[in-house]
């Protein structure tokens, strides 16, 4: 038997196991980059308490840094892990593949946030304990630990999207992954989010100051709405060169998906411009209660798409262009002796190569088909697409009942053989044997005709 | 699971230095990640027991509060410390994280968020403790028992990917059908009865620290600084004595208990516990207890390696495609930038924690502090530039 590394299939009913890291991913993103941007911003405040000798900016920094404790650094911090935790379960290989390319950025990342975190924790309970000049400096190396975990985090995440060109693949070296085409834009452009986010968070510890200190409530509202202005710009600035640095999959996915993405990012833009002069301009109108609403809103209606589309522009890979998200490596990688797994799963087909599979099902009968069609189907497509009819991400039932509309099983198998020819770009381009289409197509024909 | 697919599961890509060095790590850093659970589940488990005396105990009122704290703090960093083991298990084991995580998958789901949950009630016993000078023991308890839950699943997947490889199979597929849905669990009740006994040691040692750190301050009383250090004598002693007994059990279990890693970590529980007893210097016995949890990490890489090598499973025969640069990045950060930036914050905290009745720590009359400070604060600079230099170089490299 020629086997690969393939691992157990963990599947969600109706929701598909990605989905899962897509929303501790969402929760992770709003804890760790506002703390991020919190950082940059309590370097700003310390200078400035410092420089003009004002102590009221120290109480608000521990009433924000309270709040980061336990909205970054308890929700963040288990999110970040938990993001591992969850991309293990749903893409072992994927993981396995950023693990095994860049263990040692990762280490040196973990050892930026173990300062990062000591640090938060002494320099909120340090304020009125340490004089002011020691506190700032305390803050700035607390600022730079923290964007360093950005600056090492990035060029993993950019990997993901692709390498940017050929050298990788030619030498194996983890620079040459790391610093690819798009981590410098990428990582600007989330700097600005960072820095909006911080603002956002901002204006919630401002608001809430308004029945202690009402001035100082109301100047602190007005810097937020600028750090936020500033942010806001800064991202939107270099989204859109983030975008000129996508492979040609990703602009497919873009382009299906451009019209509402610029509408949602203009709508987005409009409203929290307005949020932001707003509290410029009449900072007593900033309430808590709408802070904290703002702050579900980018949430929900930002990031969340945000990170939706991340994910798809990636499809059909889910790490570097070189492993589908169905867990199979899809080109040879000579720099690091990664051979495609492709052509034997054409010639084996998934049943030949699965170590995982029973041997009561590695030949298909008439009276195993449906369930070896419906193992098959979710080692290949459960990891993008909810397999159930009514399931709720990227449905497989409802792309053939409404988008193409087949329903019997022999039209079913032809267009996943037309698929297999990598005629869409964003679907993975593999060919499997002419029996495993039958049991797939036979299976989903059962989903949708029950 | 036979040696073939066990192999076969390393990832094709290689390990980007040699296995034996992971392995170093994973035991140097699973014994820091450890020591902070047990002091977390120990602070954590009397402090609820505090929280019901410190309203009429004097000394309780004192001592709760700190526990507490030590609580919240030791949770945020074994979460902290607990990345480093898993990054570098995984490099090298990859069969048995892999599996555990997807045959686990919904509890590994599961897992986050209960986590989660437990620490945000944790805030809010704490929060509740402080304005009332006491209580919030409910709302304690409930976050003390998700935690120990939390505890149990890492235990489970531990347990699977380690010491089940030949049930892998009949666990994602019973009976030969197919089960996906990621609710498998496993246990082995002596080898977790152990590790969590070590909390009552670990926070004796802890208390007898407290207890020597507290006795130089003036604003704390004789009266208390004994307490302390009775009662920290007591739970190091006693959880010692304990543990001992259920590491004799474990052994037994494993067929280990000849085995000279289990002998020397007999001989220096041995020794710690005498030093416990005894030494008026109770930091000297702390550095004795990191050297019994390197020996107790070790032991369980012994295990591990044992069962997987008996599998067939070639750690160092990992294909290796050396990684130079950045191995040499990390080595570089966290030997001196790490070392000197933890040592920085280490000496203002102590000197913090020494001040007497408010007053303030004055940073730049201190040499000590002052250096280190801008040490820190120049290497996180050079850090800075030495990146983007690096950037640019590769990006100019493989873009002109």
């Amino acid at each position: 038997m020629d086997y690969l590394g393939l691992f157990p299939v963990f599947y969600v009913p109706d929701v598909g196991s990605a989905w899962l890291m897509g929303l501790t991913g969402t929760i992770h993103i709003m804890a760790s980059h506002t703390s991020v941007g919190a950082a940059m911003l309590f370097a700003f405040l310390a200078h400035k308490a410092y420089k003009e000798d004002r102590d009221d900016l120290y109480d608000y920094m521990k009433r924000y840094g309270m709040f980061l404790l336990i909205f970054s650094y308890v929700i963040g911090s288990i999110t970040g892990p938990g993001i591992w935790y969850t991309a293990t379960a749903a893409s072992p290989r994927g993981i396995s593949a950023l693990i095994h390319n860049f263990v040692w950025v990762w280490a040196t990342e973990w050892v930026f946030f173990i300062y990062e975190v000591i640090a938060v924790f002494a320099l909120v309970y340090f304020i009125g304990k340490i004089d002011k000049k020691t506190h700032l400096k305390l803050t700035y190396t607390f600022a730079l630990a923290s964007v360093g975990t950005l600056a090492l985090i990035i060029g993993i995440i950019s990997f993901m999207m692709w390498p940017g060109n050929d050298a990788f693949y030619n030498t194996g070296s983890a620079s040459d992954a790391f610093f690819g085409l798009n981590t410098f834009p990428h990582m600007f452009l989330r700097i600005g989010f960072m820095v909006m986010m911080s603002g956002v968070i901002g204006l919630i510890i401002s608001s809430a100051m308004k029945r202690e200190n009402v001035e100082l409530s109301n100047e602190l509202t007005r810097k937020m709405g600028y750090v936020g202005l500033i942010g806001g710009f800064v991202a939107l600035f270099f989204f859109m060169w983030y975008i000129s640095t996508l492979p040609a999959n990703a602009d497919a996915v873009l382009g299906l998906t451009l019209d509402s993405i610029i509408f949602n990012r203009i709508i987005l833009a409009i409203m929290f411009s307005l949020y932001f002069f707003l509290a410029i301009l009449k900072p007593q109108w900033i309430g808590k209660y709408l802070a904290v609403i703002m702050m579900f809103v980018i949430g929900i209606v930002g990031v969340w798409p945000g990170e939706k589309l991340r994910e798809s522009m990636r499809k059909p890979y889910v790490a570097g262009q070189y492993i589908y998200s169905n867990q199979i490596i899809s080109r040879d990688v000579p720099g690091k002796g990664v051979k495609s797994e492709v052509e034997v799963v054409a010639a084996k087909g998934l049943l030949g190569v699965d170590p995982w599979v029973p041997e009561r099902l590695r030949t298909i009968t008439p009276e195993n088909k449906l369930e070896v069609g419906e193992y098959l189907t979710k080692r290949a497509c459960s990891n993008c697409h909810s397999l159930e009819k009514g399931g709720k991400y990227r449905s497989m039932i409802a792309l053939f009942t409404d988008k193409v509309q087949m329903t019997d099983a022999a039209s079913i198998k032809s267009y996943m053989q037309v698929i297999g020819t990598g005629s869409i770009p964003y679907m993975p381009k593999i060919a499997l044997p002419d029996e495993e289409y039958d049991a797939m197509a036979e299976w989903i024909a059962t989903q949708i005709n029950n | 699971m036979d040696a073939t697919i066990l192999n076969v599961l390393r990832d094709p890509a290689g390990v980007p230095f040699f296995p034996v060095v992971f392995q170093g790590l994973y035991i140097l850093t699973w014994a820091l990640h450890a020591a902070f659970v047990l002091l977390a589940l120990g602070s954590f488990g009397l402090s609820l027991y505090g929280s019901m005396k410190q309203k009429h105990d004097a000394n309780w009122k004192v001592l709760n509060p700190h526990l507490i704290q030590t609580g919240k703090l030791s949770i945020s960093l074994l979460i902290l410390l607990g990345i480093a083991p898993l990054l570098f298990t995984q490099v090298i084991y990859d069969a048995g994280w892999y599996v555990a995580n997807t045959l686990s998958g919904a509890w590994v789901f599961i897992f986050i968020y209960a986590l989660i949950a437990a620490y945000l009630m944790f805030y809010w016993y704490y929060y509740a403790n402080k304005r009332n000078g006491g209580g919030g023991t409910f709302i304690g308890l409930i976050s003390f028992l998700i935690v120990v839950f939390c505890g149990i699943l890492m235990h489970n997947f531990a347990v699977i990917s380690i010491s089940t490889p030949d049930q892998w199979m009949e666990m994602y597929a019973p009976g030969g059908v197919i089960d996906t849905s990621g609710l498998n669990l496993a246990w082995d009740i002596v080898r977790l009865a152990f590790l969590v006994s070590l909390a009552i040691p670990v926070l004796g040692i802890f208390l007898q620290n407290y207890s020597d750190f507290v006795s130089t301050k003036s604003d704390y009383s004789a009266d208390f600084v004994s307490f302390t250090r009775k009662l920290g004598n007591k739970f190091a002693v006693i959880g010692l004595l304990i543990s001992a007994v259920l590491f004799v059990l474990w052994m037994m279990q494993e067929n280990l208990l000849m085995h000279p890693v289990s002998l020397a970590t007999i001989v220096s529980v041995v020794i710690l516990l005498i030093m416990a007893m005894f030494l008026k210097n109770s930091y000297i016995t702390t550095l004795w207890l990191v050297v019994v949890a390197l020996f107790i990490s070790g032991i369980r890489e012994l295990i591990r390696y044992n069962i997987m090598s008996g599998l067939g499973y070639d750690l160092y025969g990992y294909p290796v495609n050396l990684e130079i640069p950045t191995i040499a990045m990390f080595l570089s950060t966290f030997v001196i930038l790490g070392f000197t930036g933890v040592a920085y914050i280490l000496t203002m905290a102590w000197k913090v924690g020494k001040l007497e009745n408010g007053a303030t720590l004055d940073g730049t009359k201190s040499a000590a502090v002052t250096k280190l400070g801008n040490i820190t604060l120049g290497l996180f600079v050079l850090w800075m530039l030495i990146y983007f230099a690096w950037g640019m170089i590769i990006l100019f490299k493989n873009t002109l």
